[in-house]
């Protein structure tokens, strides 16, 4: 139990305020009914159980932060207050505080904000991650995350639109801001709000206006939009602003006020134009190219297994050709090769890779999860149908057949979700539905060059069949080139931070993005030639060939690119940073130049993290075969 | 739970492993926060919280107090007696009672060769009241050096002296219990927000109760200054015009307290007769406020019931720096606003206990307010420690300002820091490096062996720190609090106290074999505490009715406490004791308060074509000085890790200088390389600077020294800005300067 002395002062007791029943969003403000068998639950926090006339008497209310933006002074009293109590490393904070300002000297004036996790209404952490380390209590509301479940995949700091999971890129796992729940039992409010020095920020019951305060807004300018989580956290904040409201780090964000929508939108911020440039090293030695050899290794072969099979199935010529071949087995493997080169990148990228596993244990709500088992299931089967395809008899044929069935019921639950878990709302520049386009088209691309590729080194290749992967890659290629364009000009001028993403991408990667659009508008023109003259050329492969090889040269290329961009120009809808704590731009510096080496400087290197072989052992010995099958059953009931 | 599993695990939190809180009083700034201190199993400190029960900060810290437990075994600790024959020999390990026979025999033979001045010894604002008496003795009493000052000449000596001159003692009259009942407050460059978190908090939870205004008056729109009713986006340096075309208002007015005036105050017509020529129109001219604003804030000033002012570096450290003191005491007593409950004016002190040494460091004078000119003054003293009266100086030696001046004059020759570390916070570092370099001895004792300082040093003493030691503080509104140690020093390092003592035994023992009686040395703090505390008995800061056991439990007390009282059974009060609550109780002879006339003449460094920034300095919460300290705790260092500049973005705009990007600040001094953080906190024409990080702002500031407190001008002065083109290079060198 917290040890709460006699002495606490006022200011850092709960007020047990609790007059409202819905929260603004329409929730009950009772997490749970007054009958609810969930209150008789014990809520163990650090081993013991506090006495039933300890309990909190609005235990089973949802609680949340207050705050007050203008009386914040940026003082950081709550964000070391936190990691005191939480003993957190340096190098991240559960809270911050992050700065926009507004109007020129010396009319101006700064916001500062600070900022933990709401433990919102609908916690997409909790949806998103994989591996249920998150869970809502009922006690308090509060969402909690485990860092022992958690296998650092880094999804849940995707998808919350306010930064409040902490990737720990040392420890290689998520941690977060827990509402000190230890303090709430004993009826003190949280580290953070005891320790405020401006009196900015304070806790209780959710709408529950503290004394001396009026406002309960949902928002305030540099928040996200609440709309996305219904998070639960309350504002006041009643000094003007300027219409135009600027971040201090590094990101060329700022936010405008729009009148009609009665709130502050994100949009560039020209002042931060970054110069145009290559940055072709950044880009391709990024932490996140394992996404990008995992979507782009595995979206190919997925292309090439519909291809195939669908050929196969349906007699369609002369695509049908590369099954009948001598070189189909082979292609097989080569297929399950790449897909395991993928799966291997991005299971290695994990921060606990060796718990990976765990991946699918949140298969009721998160995509993630659903990927990782579609795509399993298609490894799986793949693997099966390249088995039997290895030995001529009916029943080795029968069962390739079969396991082809299963591949493609796996492809296209896994391939659909590995689209709709990009479909992020605090990341607008995915959240469009170029990213099924541009899935698809490399899908259809990139598989059909494997197919091509294939069938020139198996020489079962005929000008006919390049001509009709040819065309395949067209369409994918156009469907790609499609959807970029449109999203080009829809984002582009956008009141969201997608309007940023399309900053960087014509500014810091500008001329390696000019590169990847002339690659690809190549690309797809020598798609269209080689469909259209390779057939015309009489039987021989010498002209069609060397062309076939070029456009998968360049459609790799483009392809490489392309994903590489994907992930590296995407900007969140993240809470504002500072000076240098949480400024992006800074963090980047450090690690570029060397100061990072300091440990004071509280930024941590990007690092793989080994599969602990060890740690997988000993955890297969220690769990009961009755726990395996709980663990198993929970994959389905949660 | 609501959802996301089935099965409730159970929930695992963090937890400090504190078996034992003991508490001290935080060593950073002057607020005085108690703060208990965690201690695991095995004794090491690991957790800081707010005494709860403490009035001056009620359970809170800032950032720097919650961490402070990691300042014992932070990396640059000095933990070896180190001893060397010139500044660039290698470092030898040495033990104490070598070290201290050189140290003393070095002080002798320079003396000797060059006169008893030529020794100077610089003191501080960290060390414990105890430690600074047990200095002030030896130095004065034994050693016989009047170059003797304290750092307190870069933060505090503005006040000292404008205090003296206006109530003819140093002394802060108010305290922060005013807060609650001022009903109005003007911020003369103060930001406490920043400066002094946890006070401001203090004057926060006052402001919410009864929302009076609060006026501030900085060129720097501070956080304090955007959350102010009012804010005064002051010329850098004009303050005494304001103040002059204020009283111009007042009494143009008739607004001024006349009976206050009359019971207590001389000087008025004088006083009239130089404001009379500070229009606010013309006072407009030169500080840049509207001349109508300058009278609404004069007429709220003077009609509120209770009106407060308070101070900081603005005031202090600038040309006019006591002049400034005491245009805030002329206002303050002319509109009798002196010594009641949220009338008053307050300096809000720097350093943990700079008001420490200016009680009992002897630097300026003699313990507890003396004067070395007054020789009824310094016959008290000389009897009461036993010496030979005519031992001490009749007047006062040189500044630490003015002793670096000395150095450069080849005048003095020796020298030996105490828990300073002027090569950081000295204005023109080059010149304070060409200064030490020149120095045939130089001795620095500090509990960090990697302050700048020791390059320049041939013997480094390792001192202990803030609750490696034992004794008593006081804090800004003169409330004497106590540290007792919770951790043993690192190593060989020892308590400052110590040191004192096993030097003064050395120059006792040459007293001795010249048939004197040896001076008493008390070995523990409480017993230096109860002979000190005789030497304040019947005087303005009289503490006789205090000792360590009653000052812990009441968790600070406030002077004047006296021993009657005491005796009379009377406990201290929690807070809200006031100095000159009486009429007529100013410590002039005449027992009035002297209103000075202040004429205005404008001596800094203006921006011109070739230097067009002004380059203002300041400092950033999450730091404290020189960050020895707060430079290796990440969790304070990581807000601000390295040196930056505020520069307004259209100033930047138009010097193609990006955000985040590296400039060179270049000044009549030299250059420095900081990143630039654009913002409009700062007008187009200047720079402000924290002044924490070694080898850059001080690399730049000129120090224009105040006539009367000689405390140098950090923040008005002029610089131009570079873009630089090689980023890498910047960053390099930027990185290569300094190891925190």
């Amino acid at each position: 139990m917290f040890n709460r002395r006699d002495n606490e002062p006022e200011y850092a007791l709960l007020t047990g305020k609790a007059t409202k029943e819905r929260t603004q969003w329409g929730a009950p403000i009772d997490t749970v009914p007054e009958d609810s068998p969930l209150r008789e639950e014990p809520f163990i926090v650090n081993g013991d159980e506090p006495g039933h006339n300890l309990r909190n008497p609005n235990r089973y209310k949802q609680h949340g932060f207050y705050f007050n933006a203008d009386n914040c002074i940026g003082c950081h009293a709550c964000e070391t207050a936190c990691a005191e109590k939480n003993g957190t490393p340096a190098h991240l904070n559960f809270r911050s505080v992050g700065i926009v300002e507004c109007g020129t000297y010396p009319a101006y004036r700064r916001l500062n904000i600070s900022m933990a996790c709401n433990h919102c209404e609908d916690p997409v952490c909790l949806k998103g991650c994989p591996t249920r380390a998150y869970t809502k209590y009922a006690e308090y509301g509060a969402v909690l995350q485990d860092p022992d479940i958690c296998f650092g995949c880094g999804y849940c700091t995707w998808v919350c639109p306010y930064n409040a999971p902490q990737l720990d890129p040392v420890a290689g796992h998520v941690s977060k801001c827990n509402m000190c729940v230890d303090r709430l039992e004993v009826g003190l409010k949280p580290a953070c709000v005891a320790a405020c020095l401006g009196n900015a920020l304070d806790f209780g019951v959710i709408e529950e206006i503290p004394d001396n305060r009026v406002q309960a807004e949902l928002s305030i300018p540099g928040f996200p939009d609440p709309s996305i989580t219904h998070p639960n956290i309350r504002f006041q904040q009643m000094k003007t602003l300027e219409r135009e409201v600027k971040r201090v780090d590094s990101l060329p964000v700022q936010y405008h006020l729009d009148e009609q929508q009665g709130r502050y939108v994100p949009e560039v911020d020209e002042s931060k134009r970054p110069p145009v440039e290559w940055n072709l090293k950044k880009l391709l030695k990024s932490h996140e190219m394992a996404h990008v050899a995992f979507t782009l290794s595995v979206q190919a072969v997925m292309g090439a297994f519909v291809l195939l099979t669908l050929s196969r199935w349906f007699g369609i010529a002369p695509l049908a050709d590369v099954s009948a071949s001598g070189m189909f087995a082979p292609l097989l493997w080569v297929m399950v090769a790449l897909a395991a080169f993928g799966l291997f990148k991005l299971n290695m990228h994990l921060g606990r890779p060796h718990r990976f596993y765990r991946g699918f244990y949140n298969l009721r709500l998160s995509p993630v999860s659903r990927e990782i088992a579609g795509v399993s299931v298609f490894f799986g089967s793949l693997a099966a149908h390249a088995f039997f395809a290895l030995f001529d008899n009916a029943f080795a044929r029968g069962m390739s057949e079969l396991f082809a069935a299963t591949a493609l019921a796996g492809l296209a639950y896994g391939g659909y979700y590995m689209y709709r878990l990009y479909r992020i709302p605090a990341r607008p520049y995915w959240d469009h539905w170029h990213t099924a386009a541009s899935f698809l088209g490399t899908g259809l691309s990139l598989g059909s060059m494997l197919l091509g590729i294939a069938s020139l080194i198996g020489g079962a290749a005929t000008p006919g069949l390049l001509a009709s992967l040819a065309s395949l890659a067209f369409l994918g290629l156009l469907l790609e080139s499609a959807g970029l364009l449109v999203q080009w000009r829809e984002q582009e001028k956008a009141s969201s931070e997608a309007a940023v993403s399309w900053l960087f991408m014509t500014t810091t990667y500008g001329h390696t993005f000019r590169l990847r659009l002339g690659l690809l508008g190549v690309a797809t023109a020598l798609a269209g030639i080689i469909t259209i003259t390779t057939p015309l050329m009489n039987g021989g492969l010498s002209f069609g060939a060397p062309l076939f090889v070029l456009l998968a040269l360049l459609a790799v290329a483009q392809s490489l690119l392309g994903r590489a961009l994907f992930f590296a120009v995407v900007v969140p809808t993240t809470m504002p940073g500072a000076y240098f704590w949480k400024n992006p731009g800074f963090v980047e510096h450090a690690r570029e130049v060397g100061l990072a080496d300091m440990p004071q400087l509280g930024v941590a290197y990007e690092k793989h993290h080994k599969f602990d072989v060890q740690e997988l052992l000993k955890t297969i010995r220690e769990t009961t075969w009755q726990e395996k099958w709980d663990q198993f059953k929970r994959i389905f009931t949660g | 739970m609501l959802f996301g599993r089935t099965k409730k695990n159970p929930v695992n939190l963090y937890e400090k492993p504190v078996v034992e809180w003991r508490t001290a009083t935080c060593g950073y700034c002057s607020t005085g926060c108690s703060i208990d201190i965690g201690l695991d199993e095995n004794g090491m400190p690991v957790s800081c919280r707010g005494n709860a029960e403490a009035d001056v900060n009620r359970g809170k810290l800032c950032l720097k107090g919650i961490f402070e437990y990691e300042v014992f075994r932070s990396p640059g600790r000095g933990e070896r007696v180190m001893e060397r024959e010139h500044i660039r020999a290698p470092w030898q390990q040495s033990n104490w009672d070598s070290a201290l026979d050189r140290l003393y025999s070095e002080i002798r033979r320079i003396q000797k060769k060059y006169g008893p001045d030529s020794f100077a010894i610089i003191s501080t604002g960290q060390m414990l009241n105890e430690e600074f008496y047990t200095l002030g003795k030896l130095t004065r009493g034994l050693i016989g050096t009047n170059n003797y000052d304290g750092n307190t000449t870069l933060c505090m000596a503005s006040a000292v002296s404008g205090y003296k001159r206006s109530f003819g003692s140093d002394g802060p009259p108010g305290c922060y219990e005013d807060f609650e009942h001022t009903d109005y407050l003007i911020a003369w460059g103060s930001n406490m927000p920043e400066q002094h978190p946890v006070m401001y908090w203090r004057l926060k939870e006052a402001h919410e109760k009864r929302g009076f205004p609060i006026v501030a008056v900085d060129p720097r729109v501070t956080i304090l200054a955007q959350g102010a009713s009012l804010h005064l986006p002051v010329n850098p340096g004009t303050d005494v015009p304001l103040m002059n075309a204020m009283m111009h208002v007042i009494f143009a007015e008739g607004l001024e307290d006349r009976e206050y005036i009359e019971k207590n105050c001389t000087g008025l017509e004088e006083l009239k007769a130089e404001v009379a020529k500070w229009t606010p129109d013309r006072a407009s001219q030169i500080t840049g406020i509207h001349p109508d604003t300058i009278v609404t804030v004069a007429r709220a000033f003077a009609r509120a019931k209770a009106a407060m002012q308070v101070w900081t570096m603005g005031i202090n450290q600038s040309t006019h720096g006591s002049d400034g003191v005491v245009g805030i005491n002329n206002l303050a007593l002319i509109t009798g606003n002196v010594g009641k409950p949220g009338g008053t004016p307050l300096s809000i002190t720097g350093q943990c206990n700079a008001m420490g040494t200016r009680e009992w460091g002897s630097t300026s004078g003699l313990p507890n307010f003396r004067a070395l000119e007054n020789a009824e003054h310094r016959k008290e003293v000389a009897e009461f420690w036993g010496i030979d009266e005519e031992f001490l100086p009749r007047k006062r030696g040189l500044t630490q300002t003015d002793i670096y001046k000395a150095m450069e004059a080849g005048e003095i020759k020796g020298l030996w820091l105490v828990a300073t570390n002027p090569l950081t916070s000295l204005p023109d570092t080059s010149r304070v490096r060409r200064a030490m370099e020149q120095l045939e001895f130089c001795c620095v004792q500090d509990c960090y062996f990697d302050a700048e300082s020791v390059q320049y040093a041939h013997l480094y003493l390792p001192g202990a720190t803030w609750a490696e030691k034992h004794g008593v503080m006081t804090n800004t509104e003169r409330r004497v609090n106590l540290v007792k140690p919770v951790i043993d020093p690192p190593g060989e390092a020892k308590p400052d106290l110590w040191v004192f003592n096993r030097l003064a035994e050395r120059f006792n023992a040459e007293r001795e074999k010249q048939g004197k009686k040896p001076l008493t040395f008390p070995e523990s703090a409480s017993e230096v505490f109860d002979e000190m505390k005789q030497l304040s008995r019947g005087r303005l800061s009289d503490s006789t009715g205090m000792d360590h056991e009653l000052i812990d439990k009441h968790h600070g007390i406030q002077w004047p406490y006296v021993e009657e009282k005491r005796k009379r059974g009377e406990p201290p009060r929690q807070g809200g004791v006031r100095l000159y609550t009486r009429p007529a109780s100013f410590m002039h002879p005449d027992g009035k308060a002297k209103l000075i006339p202040l004429p205005w003449e404008d001596n800094n460094e203006h921006p011109d074509e070739e230097y067009p920034f002004w380059l203002n300095t300041g400092r950033l919460v999450e730091h404290w000085h020189g960050r020895t300290k707060t430079g290796k705790i990440a969790n304070n260092n990581k807000f601000s890790p390295i040196p930056f500049i505020e520069i307004n973005p259209d100033a930047a705009r138009d010097l193609g200088i990006r955000h985040g990007e590296y400039v060179r600040l270049v000044s009549r001094r030299g250059d420095a390389i900081a990143m630039a953080m654009p913002t409009g906190r700062v007008p187009y024409n200047m720079v402000f600077m924290p002044f924490h990080f070694h080898n850059a702002t001080n690399r730049l500031t000129l120090g224009l020294l105040d006539p009367h407190s000689r405390q140098p001008a950090y923040k008005q002065q002029a610089c131009r800005i570079e873009k630089i083109d090689n980023q890498e290079e910047a960053a390099r060198l930027c990185m290569e300067m300094r190891t925190f």
